[in-house]
């Protein structure tokens, strides 16, 4: 109660403080007045009676010190004063604070763009209701073993989702392509996603017969539909398949990729054996039942495997799926972007240690400078807590100004940053500054501030009253403060060592990804997807002549020198997947047959392409007649690896399910069709090519030729804009038949390298901010070491040491800082570096060449960096460094 | 947040703060430096401290509202600020005195010499 009291009272008195202020003054005054009139009627002397009065009362000034601490709540009124105070500092040294603020600036500007990336990306919870009972498989399963785990799991509720899709949608002015996704019936029911108008698919809508339906995309419902309400209720024709539109998905809902524009029900026949236990691997997701745990779930999922394998018409291998596991959806989603996210994070946090150092120095050499201000306050009665919380509010001030402008930076960085990435990076187009982001940056430049003024403060704190104020100005020249700054120095050359030698070996990886020969020619060649409806295909001839036609109708159109075919283009994720038998090659127990990529193409390509014919002879024409003889090319790494010194020529090769043999005609040379750094995904064998003609397999075990081609157009330059033409082209010959993504093939190339080249770029910025705040750093702490060091030199000098051994002296003082620093930066590089492996190519973490150089460069840039105060001492005047006090 | 002997200047102002209050009993109205001047005669020049931490203390009582203050003149026709003895004070000071009392009776049997209990 009584405190309570006290507590209001004192909060009261936080305001009319010069009135109080007044009254204290009045009461000290009239106490020493009736002490001093009692003293001198006993008898003492004015001066003696006055004198004895102060020393009982104990001092005027420390007695009203005293009892400001007990009036008001003098902690938060010392904080607005102390920032009031360290204000008028910071205004007062315009070039101080600037310098300091930008560089605080720019280490939290880094540190929020990249937390607002992680913030979203790991942190924020899925779209989805209860998004923490959302799991995903970490394999890939076709249709049926889906519909294994689906009826037996009694963990989860499990669903799935084609893994890329693509629509034709017709009917319209111009047909267009587009991006979907099939999905298991109760696929937006477990993810708990709602309709923003119309419904979702209803149990039984994923059987055949029931499931001609789709949901439109909110934007495709904008762009195509105009927003038109009725469309609902009303049929679209998508792949020559009429389809009723039942609803419309809210305009943040674009799942599983961003670029999904359509769902609709997954076509779950059974009687299909090739596409229902074969082909189309799909990821599978669920929704853990209530009190499930992911362990359950993964218990259940190994013990659903051999049933899986069991449901089989035929044998599988016996590892297959054998290292599947349930991971939690948020993880499934981000996968190896983590790695990249983290050790993104990690060079951010060096970089602001940097720049703490940086600022650190700066705040050392103001605070020895400031020896006599700090001895004043002291002598005015401020504790040496007092004083260092002072010191600190400056610099958590400091910071704070800096996480601001820091803010500001990393809005406008994170436009950069977004654009850097790479398109498919996960939850890209949600990422934006938040809530937690700002909460992040403020709690940042707090312990900022209190990191790099910490040290500072509590070492001019421990300034020595007598002699600073005796020494009246002189610049205290503690050899602590000197120590400390060195070390700072020390550990800054070494935090930029670790970030340009990750810069740098991210950059070799990337320089030796970019001239990595990926087997084809680049230049000049224009691409463009052609899809008709497989429907119009299955009329025996009918594709053959619409692609021969439109061949010779492109192949016409001006610029265009050449042009041909093929089933997928490299790099660019789309084949076909063939298990072969192979002449002369046994399969071991256990083992999976040979996986063959098929490149169906028209004889044209493989001289468009520049794909070199090693041995034998390449398609011609009449390969692709209706009674040719079956044959295949094969490429160089395929046919060493089954026919290994052995004449490939002559071989034969079939997919397992056709009984007709394919002749093996010539051998050419190895294509990166998955990556830059592979030629096949891990899970295939190796690559075979098909004339495309009547005989031409699909993987999905159609009997009719592929419809879906991408063309190839060989152009005179590289500026040649040919998009309408194409699609006119087209449109002439059949107006159901879409043009999809035109680019050149460099684009498709470039765009492989998105990622590699994404995280370089970023390092790069963050080493050369490195090697910038370094420089400054050991600018400012040789420069203040030669001002402290003036007289020193102008001994030295009128002793007869000449201009170059001063020069010598100073820059040597400085080797010595940037080579222990290298030495301790390429020591932390080896361990660090190590955890990057994954993101490098073509050369290790501990790469010599790179160590040498950047070891080479930092120590040329920190000698760069002290050869202007260097240059100043040598230049000195020893008659005026003399008098310099 | 104590500058030079938190520990002794705490212990002597709880009991200072009953001194002020007896004081201001015993005498009615009295400025700062009377009450110092009172408790140090009382005390027989035992308690020979600095008069400046009597203020801290005053401002204390009368945050809490034990005491209160106001404006006057002295005898020999000085302004001085005056304190006085609030109700709550009157009755805090009853509380207070009879717990002194208690610790110090409870205190005395056991430092009297020579008298054994059992």
């Amino acid at each position: 109660m009584r405190r309570m009291r006290a507590w209001f009272s004192r909060l009261g008195e936080v305001f009319g403080k010069t009135r109080r202020e007044q009254e204290l003054a009045a009461e000290m005054e009239s106490h020493l007045q009736l002490h001093i009139e009692d003293n001198v009627r006993a008898g003492m002397s004015p001066a003696k009676a006055r004198r004895e009065a102060l020393m009982k009362l104990g001092g005027v000034e420390q007695t009203k010190e005293n009892y400001r601490e007990r009036r008001g709540l003098p902690l938060v009124e010392t904080i607005f004063q102390d920032a009031r105070c360290a204000f008028r500092m910071l205004r007062k040294n315009p070039g101080f604070t600037a310098i300091a603020v930008l560089t605080i600036a720019l280490g939290i500007g880094a540190n929020t763009a990249i937390f607002s990336l992680v913030s979203c990306v790991l942190l924020r919870p899925l779209p989805f209701a209860n998004p923490g009972q959302l799991v995903g498989m970490t394999s890939y399963y076709p249709k049926g073993p889906f519909v294994v785990m689906r009826d037996r799991s009694k963990t989860m509720d499990v669903v799935a989702n084609s893994d890329s899709a693509e629509f034709n949608l017709t009917g319209v002015d111009v047909p267009v392509r587009l991006t979907g996704a099939s999905v298991s019936a109760d696929w937006f029911g477990v993810l708990g996603a709602r309709t923003e108008m119309g419904r979702t698919f209803q149990l039984e809508e994923d059987q055949p017969g029931k499931d001609a339906f789709v949901i439109l995309s909110h934007s495709l419902w904008q762009r195509q539909f105009r927003s038109d309400p009725d469309v609902l209720g009303h049929s679209i024709m998508l792949d020559g398949l009429s389809r009723e539109v039942i609803g419309v998905m809210p305009i943040d809902f674009r799942f599983p990729s961003p670029k999904t524009e359509l769902w609709v029900p997954l076509h779950l026949d059974p009687r299909s054996t090739g596409d229902y236990w074969g082909s189309s691997y799909m990821p599978i997701l669920a929704r853990l039942r209530p009190g499930a745990t992911i362990e359950q779930a993964r218990i259940e999922l190994a013990a659903l495997r051999p049933q899986i394998l069991a449901a089989y018409a035929w044998r599988m291998p016996d590892d297959s799926w054998k290292d599947s596991n349930v991971t939690s959806l948020q993880e499934w989603l981000v996968g190896d972007f983590r790695t990249k996210l983290i050790i993104l994070l990690g060079a951010v946090g060096l970089l602001l240690l940097i720049a703490c150092a940086n600022v650190a120095n700066l705040l050392l050499a103001r605070s020895a400078a400031r020896g006599k201000e700090i001895a004043v306050r002291k002598a005015l009665g401020a504790s040496r807590w007092r004083l260092i919380r002072q010191l600190t509010t400056e610099s958590v001030l400091l910071a704070m100004l800096g996480g601001g402008l820091g803010l500001g930076a990393a809005v406008y960085g994170l436009g950069i940053l977004k654009a850097t990435l790479p398109a498919d990076t996960p939850r890209l187009a949600e990422v934006g500054v938040d809530g937690r982001v700002l909460l992040f940056t403020a709690v940042l430049a707090v312990l900022t501030g209190l990191v790099f003024g910490a040290m500072p403060a509590y070492g001019a704190s421990k300034v020595d009253l007598t002699k600073s104020l005796r020494m009246g100005g002189e610049k205290d020249e503690s050899r602590g403060s000197n120590k400390l700054s060195s070390s700072l120095v020390v550990g800054e050359v070494a935090i930029a060592a670790v970030l340009v030698i990750a810069a740098g070996l991210l950059v070799k990886s990337l320089w030796k990804l970019s001239s990595a020969n990926p087997g084809f020619r680049q230049e000049y060649i224009l691409t463009a997807r052609t899809t008709p409806n497989q429907s119009f295909c299955a009329v025996a001839g009918r594709c053959q002549a619409f692609y021969g036609d439109l061949l010779n109708r492109v192949r016409a159109l001006p610029g265009v020198k050449d042009a041909a075919a093929v089933n997928g283009l490299p790099l660019s994720g789309t084949w076909e997947t063939i298990p072969s038998d192979v002449e002369a090659y046994t399969v071991a127990p256990g083992a999976h047959v040979p996986m063959l990529m098929e490149r169906v193409v028209t004889p044209e390509y493989l001289r468009i392409m520049s794909i070199p014919l090693l041995q034998g002879r390449a398609f011609e024409d009449a390969d692709s007649a209706s009674n040719a003889q079956r044959v295949t090319l094969i490429s160089k790494s395929t046919a060493e690896h089954y026919w290994p010194g052995k004449n490939p020529i002559g071989m034969h090769v079939k997919p397992r399910w056709k009984s007709d043999w394919w002749t093996v005609i010539g051998v050419v040379g190895d294509v990166k069709e998955n990556s830059l750094t592979r030629n096949v995904p891990d899970w295939m064998d190796g690559e075979v090519y098909m004339p495309y003609g009547p005989h031409a397999i699909q993987g999905r075990g159609d009997e009719s030729a592929p419809a879906e081609l991408t063309l190839l157009l060989r152009t005179s330059g590289s500026q040649i804009q040919i998009g309408s033409e194409l699609q006119s082209a087209v449109t002439e010959l059949n107006r159901d038949v879409p043009v999809s993504q035109i680019q050149t093939l460099r684009g498709w190339v470039s765009e492989a390298a998105a990622g590699p080249r994404s995280t370089a770029s970023l390092f790069s910025i963050f080493a050369a901010l490195a090697l910038a705040l370094g420089s400054v750093g050991i600018y400012g702490v040789i420069s203040y070491s030669v001002s402290q060091r003036t007289r020193e030199i102008g001994i030295r000098m009128a002793l007869g040491a000449r201009r170059q051994e001063v020069l010598f002296l100073i820059v040597g003082q400085c080797a010595k800082l940037a080579f222990l620093g290298v030495v301790i930066g390429l020591t932390g590089a080896l361990l660090l570096t190590r955890l990057m492996a994954t993101l490098l190519y073509g050369v290790g973490a501990a790469d010599p060449a790179t160590y040498a150089g950047v070891a080479i460069l930092l120590v040329v840039v920190a000698l760069a960096a002290s050869y202007l105060p260097a240059r100043r001492a040598m230049r000195m005047d020893p008659t005026i460094a003399l008098r310099h006090e | 947040m104590g500058d030079k002997a938190p520990d002794k200047k705490d212990v002597w102002q709880g009991t200072l703060a009953l001194m002020v209050l007896k004081t201001l009993q015993a005498m009615g109205p009295l400025h700062g430096y009377g009450i110092a001047r009172r408790i140090e005669q009382t005390s027989g020049d035992l308690l020979a401290v600095n008069y400046g931490t009597l203020y801290p203390a005053l401002l204390k009582l009368e945050q809490e509202g034990y005491i209160n203050s106001e404006w006057g003149v002295s005898d020999n026709n000085r302004k001085a600020k005056y304190y006085k003895l609030t109700r709550a004070g009157r009755k805090q000071l009853g509380k207070e005195e009879r717990e002194w009392e208690q610790t110090t009776a409870i205190l005395a049997r056991f430092l009297a010499p020579g008298e054994e209990r059992s």
